[in-house]
C-alpha cells in the first residue's frame, strides 16, 4: 500500500508535474505541426532529447532533496520499511509517468499523422523506447543526486553538467585529436554518462542493415545499447540508495 | 540463514549484471573496427550481376551529372556537383560544409585545372611558411588524367569528405579495386534518394575495404554509396548520397572549357616527395614491435644498407611493392641489404592475414600506436600513406634517397649509391 501511495504521490508532488507533461506535449505538437519533419529522425531526436533529458530533469527536481530538507522522510521511512524502497518506489513513480507521457506521445503524432500525411512516424515505436530507456537512466541519476543535494538543486546541477561536460568534451575532442587521453575521455563520456549517444544510435538505426555510419547490421550491436543502458540505470540506482541509507542512519542519529 | 541466502541471491544477481554489460562493453566498444575473416564477404552471381549492370550502365553512358554529399563521422561534409562527359571531360564544383567558396575542378584530356572562388583552403601539401603567400588569387594547372580526378583532389586534400565513387569509373567502366575483390552479396532493397534501391555489399582486400552500393532499378547507378575502411583501431566510414542524377543529358563541352580567372596566377602544388626526409640527413632512430616478436631497432641494421619500405594492406600498389621485396629478400639474404617493411596503418589481424596469404617472410614491424605514426609523419616527412614510401638508408645510417611509390629505376640506382652491387628489380 505505501509502495502504491509513493508511486502516486510522484504524479501530485507538484502542480507544476502536469502542465510540464502537458507543455511537452503541447511543444511535439507544435514542432510536429510548424516544422513538418520528414524523416521520423528530426521528431524522434526531438523526443530523445525532450522526454529523455529535459522531462526527466523536471520531474526529477527536488524528487527526495525536498524530503529530505524539510524532515518528512523520517515520517515516510520507519521500520520495518527499508529505506531503499522509498529510493525505489519513487523512481518507479517516475518511470511510469514517463511510459504514459511517451504513451501519450505516440498517439498524439500518431493522430497528427493522420491529419497531415506526412508518412513520418515509420519507426517511432524505436524512438519512444530509446526517449523511456534514457528517460529512466537521467532520472535515476538525478534522484541519486537529490539525496545529497537540496531542494531542487540536483536537477540543476545535471544539466549544468550536462551542457558544460559536452562543451567540453568537444572541445577537448578538438584540441586533443589524436591523443591517447581523448579516447579515455570519449570512453567515459560514452559508457559512464547516461546514454543518449548510444540511445540515439539505437533508434536512428544506424546499427541497421542499411546504417551509414556503422560497418555491419548486428542485433548485438541493438541488444548491448539496451542492455548497457538497463544496468546503467541500476548502477545509478544502487548508488542513490547506498547514499539515501547512509544518509537516513545520520539522520536517525542526529 | 535467511539472511544468508539474500546475500547469495544478491551475489548472483550482481554477477549476472556484470557479466552481461562486460558483454555490452565488448559488443559496442568493438563497433565494425574488429575485423574477423568471417567478415568475408561470399559471391553471390545475383549481387555480381547488379555490380555488372551499374559498370555497365557507367560505361555505356556518353554523359553523366549528379549531385552528390559526401560525409562521415569523423570528416566534414562536402557537396559537388559532378559532370562527366566522353571521352575525357570532368567539371566538378565543390563546397565543403556551410562555405560558399566554391572550388571549382576541370579535367580535359592530360590537364587538371582548379580553382578557388577567393583564396585557397589550407591543403594537405601545405605547410604555414608555403600557404601564406599562395594563399590568393592562384590556381593549380596539373597533369592528370580525367580518371584521376578524385585521386588529385583526395591528394591535395581539397575537400573535407572525398568522393568515394571515383569518375574513372564512368571513363573506364572499371572498379580500380576490381581485382581484389573478395566478393559481392545482395543487402535486401531500401530506399534512396527517393528511389527503390537494390543494395549491394562489395569486400575488398580480404574484407579491409568494404562499400555498399544503393543501385537505382531504373539506371543501375549509385545513388548511395558508403564505404568502410577497417584501420587499426577504427573504422573510416564515408557515405556518398546522389541526387538529380541525369544520364546521356546534353551538357555542350563549353561547360569543361579552361581559363584562368583574371589576376589569378599558377601556382605549383609542392611534391608529397619534397616533405620526407632529404638526402644526407639522419634517418631518426626507431625502436618498434615486429610482426614476428621482438622488437626490431634501426641502430641495431647499422652497418647494413637498409630499404625502409612503408606500406598498407588497402593500396594496390603496396602490395605488388611487397610481393616484389619479398622476392628481392630472398636474393640478397646474405649480403649486406637490409629490408625493412613497416606498417604503422592497419590492423594488426589484417595484415598478417595479407603477410600470411602472401608467403611475406622479409622482417617487418607493425605498430599502429600513435608515436608509430607521428615518428614517420614527422621524423621521416611522410605526408601521406598513400603508396608504398621508400627510404634507401646507407650503412652509416644517412638517407640516401626517399620516394612514393613504385619506380623500376630509382631503387637500384639508390642501392648502387649506397654501395650495394647487382640489384635488380
Amino acid at each position: 500500500m505505501r509502495a502504491y501511495e509513493l508511486i502516486r504521490e510522484t504524479y501530485f508532488r507538484r502542480s507544476y508535474i502536469w502542465i510540464a507533461h502537458l507543455s511537452w506535449l503541447a511543444v511535439y505538437g507544435v514542432f510536429w505541426w510548424s516544422f513538418v519533419p520528414t524523416k521520423t529522425e528530426t521528431t524522434g531526436k526531438f523526443i530523445l532529447v525532450g522526454s529523455g533529458l529535459f522531462l526527466a530533469l523536471t520531474l526529477s527536481a527536488g524528487i527526495l532533496g525536498d524530503d529530505i530538507a524539510s524532515g518528512r522522510i523520517c515520517v515516510l521511512v520507519t521500520k520495518p520499511f527499508w529505506t531503499g524502497k522509498l529510493y525505489l518506489f519513487r523512481w518507479i513513480g517516475l518511470s511510469l509517468q514517463a511510459a504514459v507521457h511517451l504513451l501519450l506521445t505516440g498517439i498524439l503524432l500518431g493522430v497528427l499523422d493522420l491529419l497531415t500525411p506526412k508518412n513520418s512516424i515509420e519507426g517511432l515505436g524505436v524512438w519512444l523506447l530509446a526517449s523511456w530507456l534514457l528517460f529512466n537512466a537521467v532520472a535515476a541519476l538525478s534522484t541519486s543526486l537529490s539525496v545529497v543535494i537540496g531542494r531542487a538543486f540536483n536537477s540543476l546541477l545535471l544539466l549544468v553538467v550536462f551542457v558544460a561536460g559536452y562543451l567540453l568534451m568537444n572541445a577537448l575532442m578538438v584540441l586533443l585529436r589524436g591523443e591517447a587521453g581523448a579516447g579515455w575521455l570519449m570512453a567515459f563520456v560514452r559508457y559512464a554518462w547516461p546514454p543518449f549517444e548510444l540511445l540515439r544510435k539505437f533508434a536512428g538505426g544506424e546499427y541497421g542493415p542499411h546504417a551509414l555510419t556503422v560497418g555491419r547490421f548486428s542485433l548485438s550491436h541493438n541488444v548491448a545499447c539496451v542492455v548497457h543502458s538497463l544496468i546503467l540505470t541500476c548502477v545509478y540506482g544502487v548508488v542513490g540508495v547506498l547514499l539515501l541509507c547512509r544518509r537516513q542512519f545520520s539522520r536517525v542519529r542526529d | 540463514m535467511q539472511m544468508r541466502k539474500k546475500t547469495n541471491i544478491w551475489i548472483v544477481v550482481t554477477a549476472a549484471a556484470v557479466i552481461v554489460e562486460v558483454w555490452a562493453l565488448y559488443v559496442l566498444g568493438a563497433s565494425a573496427a574488429r575485423w574477423r575473416p568471417a567478415m568475408i564477404v561470399a559471391e553471390e552471381p545475383a549481387a555480381r550481376a547488379l555490380y555488372e549492370a551499374m559498370l555497365d550502365a557507367a560505361r555505356d553512358a556518353e554523359t553523366l551529372s549528379y549531385r552528390s554529399f559526401c560525409s562521415g563521422p569523423d570528416s566534414g561534409p562536402s557537396a559537388y556537383s559532378v559532370q562527366l562527359k566522353k571521352p575525357n571531360l570532368v567539371h566538378v564544383e565543390m563546397t565543403n560544409g556551410l562555405s560558399t567558396k566554391v572550388t571549382m575542378v576541370l579535367a580535359d584530356g592530360d590537364r587538371v585545372r582548379i580553382s578557388w572562388s577567393g583564396d585557397r583552403p589550407f591543403l594537405k601539401v601545405d605547410d604555414f611558411e608555403r600557404n601564406e603567400p599562395t594563399q590568393s588569387n592562384v590556381y593549380v594547372d596539373m597533369s592528370g588524367s580525367p580518371a584521376d580526378v578524385a585521386g588529385q583532389m583526395a591528394r591535395l586534400g581539397v575537400a573535407w569528405s572525398d568522393l568515394v565513387w571515383s569518375p574513372s569509373v564512368f571513363f573506364s567502366g572499371a572498379d580500380e579495386f576490381e581485382p581484389y575483390i573478395d566478393g559481392i552479396r545482395l543487402r535486401g532493397t531500401n530506399e534512396a534518394s527517393g528511389e527503390e534501391c537494390d543494395v549491394i555489399e562489395v569486400s575488398y582486400f580480404k574484407a579491409q575495404r568494404m562499400r555498399h552500393y544503393w543501385l537505382s532499378r531504373k539506371d543501375h547507378l549509385p545513388r548511395r554509396v558508403k564505404e568502410i575502411v577497417r584501420l587499426a583501431g577504427q573504422n573510416h566510414v564515408i557515405a556518398e548520397e546522389w541526387f538529380r542524377v541525369e544520364i546521356d543529358e546534353r551538357i555542350s563541352d563549353e561547360r569543361f572549357a579552361w581559363s584562368p580567372p583574371e589576376g589569378f596566377r599558377a601556382w605549383e602544388p609542392p611534391e608529397l616527395e619534397d616533405f620526407l626526409l632529404k638526402p644526407g640527413s639522419d634517418a631518426p632512430e626507431f625502436d618498434l614491435p615486429s610482426i614476428s616478436g621482438g622488437a626490431i631497432r634501426l641502430s641495431d641494421l647499422r652497418g647494413k644498407v637498409v630499404w625502409l619500405c612503408l606500406w598498407q594492406v588497402g593500396s594496390p600498389k603496396c602490395r605488388e611493392q611487397m610481393r616484389c621485396l619479398q622476392s628481392l629478400h630472398e636474393k640478397t639474404k646474405d649480403t649486406p641489404l637490409a629490408i625493412l617493411a613497416v606498417n604503422v596503418t592497419d590492423d594488426r589481424r589484417i595484415a598478417q592475414t595479407f603477410l600470411r596469404d602472401e608467403a611475406i617472410s622479409l622482417p617487418c614491424v607493425l605498430d599502429s600506436s600513435e608515436e608509430a605514426a607521428k615518428l614517420f609523419a614527422q621524423g621521416y616527412g611522410m605526408k601521406s600513406s598513400d603508396g608504398p614510401v621508400n627510404f634507401i638508408i646507407g650503412r652509416d645510417g644517412k638517407i640516401v634517397d626517399a620516394w612514393y611509390g613504385q619506380d623500376p629505376h630509382r631503387a637500384p640506382a639508390a642501392l648502387q649509391a649506397a654501395g650495394v652491387q647487382d640489384v635488380d628489380r
